[in-house]
């Protein structure tokens, strides 16, 4: 535990590093690939898709700041819209490429000490809750949040502490120094063994979309094109989605086998794939088959009585996929 | 099918009488941009959370028909709540739309139900009856718990319909058409913590 702590300290302090310093920060170019200035939920994940680029990682808008004043970036990657298209706008950038979403999440330290079962607790006198300030993309998720659900001002009486970041934010929760806080819910992924996790419920949950540009002076301008392409490439958004982000958009099922390509009604099939998970119904030639999810890439059903030879479909809710099947 | 309840109609109803409902809703937007605009938090909260509702019955029982898994009458009764659950969307839409901000659309929201749900309509029609119970609930809430008089009377129409819809699935989950005299009222959390079960 105290490595991960140690860790979030770290990160706590490139963050302030960065706020103190604007554009003083100069990330070591000598280093191989490009310079990438990231928001701070992604401190995990870029590396993972390449441990070669050099990363800046902080409050989206203080890099966006920074990149405007001529900080050495090759590529800018917030944790909204706006920040990219403001500076889109002032032509420091090229034209944003959206990359991956994210959703807004309560966590508690793990034991839950002060018993917070829902974010409604929070607006009850007693428990301690830190939140990232209102200038940065998490913190102004938050007050979104909050005032969507009419529970601002009761939640606001009970912060005790305004982060620079979701990163600070999280190690206050580890710490045990808080009793909630506000982040995204890949920060809670990053570290489940040390937080417990509250929804936000769906219902109030903002438009958490990242956006990502090249910065217009970048000398890397074929490089920084080439890391575009690697975040957006199906392995790209892979790691993110294993690392607690949402994918740009809902995937369809794909069906890469068929299990016997032939079988009688009665007889089960298994299906290799892509995407099951929700898959609403499989048919053969229209009629509905009992199916059963076995993982997202593998699924058994039975062969209809009134079924016919022509192709299998599995539906679900972002679309379908079929494949040739033999009855009999 | 009958139009659904505008904005208009939603805060106008109770102001004007029934002779309102008459009234093209366009005809009605200066007074129902002005008595949206002053909605309190609250209320809009509750707006919020009942455009949520709809999303999650809409997406659900467009999920089960195209499940196929339901016999001629289920699918028949299915496509109908579908089409109530739309235009309920529409009329609790209206009220974010008209304070100036943007209600959530389809989409928006990823849902997430317990496995089994569309496997057979046995499993379709009691969740049905189940989600249903919860969206009653929510509407009755949100009659007791907004401070816009004027909204009331349309709300209460819309539960009167999801108490129709809770008493035809129930019974064709093999439960009771109807039971309590005073269904209850959730709360905005019950009705929230409730939904959210069926998020991802």
């Amino acid at each position: 535990m105290f490595t991960r702590i140690l860790s979030l300290f770290a990160i706590a302090l490139v963050c302030a590093s960065l706020a103190a310093g604007g554009a003083s920060a100069k990330p070591d170019r000598s280093l191989s690939g490009i310079t990438v200035f990231a928001g701070s939920s992604m401190t995990t994940v870029l590396p993972k898709i390449d441990p070669g680029n050099t990363y800046s990682f902080g409050s989206s808008t203080t890099l966006g700041t920074q990149i405007a004043n001529g900080a050495p970036a090759d590529v800018l990657m917030s944790a909204n819209t706006t920040v990219p298209a403001s500076l889109f706008a002032q032509g420091v950038v090229e034209k944003p490429v959206n990359f991956t979403r994210n959703t807004l999440a309560i966590v508690v330290p793990k034991g839950n000490p002060a018993n917070i079962k829902s974010i409604y607790d929070l607006t009850k006198p007693g428990p301690k809750i830190a939140v990232a300030a209102v200038t940065v993309p998490v913190g102004s998720y938050t007050v979104q949040v909050l005032n969507q659900m009419g529970i601002n001002s009761a939640v606001q009486a009970n912060v005790v502490t305004r982060e620079t970041s979701d990163a600070n934010v999280v190690a206050k929760v580890a710490l045990g120094q808080v009793d909630a806080g506000f982040v995204y819910l890949s920060d809670y992924v990053i570290d489940p063994t040390h937080l417990s996790l509250i929804k936000v419920p769906a219902w109030a949950q903002p438009k958490i979309t990242y956006a990502m540009a090249i910065v217009t002076k970048s000398p890397n301008q074929a490089a920084a094109e080439a890391w575009m392409k690697k975040v957006l490439s199906p392995a790209g958004q892979k790691v993110f989605v294993d690392n607690g982000f949402l994918p740009l958009t809902a995937a369809v099922p794909t069906i890469t086998k068929v299990a016997p390509s032939q079988g009688k009604p009665g007889a089960t099939v298994t299906l290799t794939g892509t995407n099951f998970t929700g898959t609403i119904a499989v048919t053969v030639s229209g009629a509905p088959a009992t199916f059963k999810f076995v993982s997202p890439t593998k699924l058994t059903f039975t062969v209809p009585k009134k079924a016919k030879s022509g192709s299998i479909t599995v539906v679900n809710p972002s679309g379908k996929a079929t494949a040739p099947f033999k009855v009999g | 099918m009958s139009a659904p309840i505008t904005r208009g109609q939603l805060l106008s109803r109770s102001a004007k009488g029934g002779a309102a409902l008459l009234v093209a809703g366009s005809a009605l937007g200066a007074f129902v941009d002005t008595a949206a605009a002053a909605l309190p938090v609250g209320d809009l909260a509750w707006a919020r959370l009942l455009v949520g509702a709809e999303l999650l019955a809409s997406d659900f029982y467009s999920s089960a028909t195209a499940a196929g898994n339901t016999n001629k009458t289920v699918t028949s009764n299915l496509k109908r709540a579908y089409a109530n659950e739309q235009e309920h969307y529409q009329s609790v839409a209206e009220i974010i739309t008209g304070a100036g901000a943007t209600p959530a659309v389809s989409g928006d929201i990823d849902f997430n139900y317990p496995d089994g749900t569309f496997a057979s309509q046995h499993s379709i029609v009691k969740f049905a009856g189940q989600l249903e119970t919860i969206i009653l609930g929510s509407y009755l809430g949100a009659i007791d718990g907004i401070q816009t008089d004027s909204l009331k009377a349309g709300l209460a129409r819309i539960a009167a319909n999801e108490a129709q819809h809770v008493s035809y699935f129930t019974a064709a989950g093999g439960g009771k058409a109807f039971t309590l005299s005073f269904p209850p009222a959730l709360t905005i959390d019950q009705a929230s913590n409730a939904l959210d079960a069926f998020t991802a």
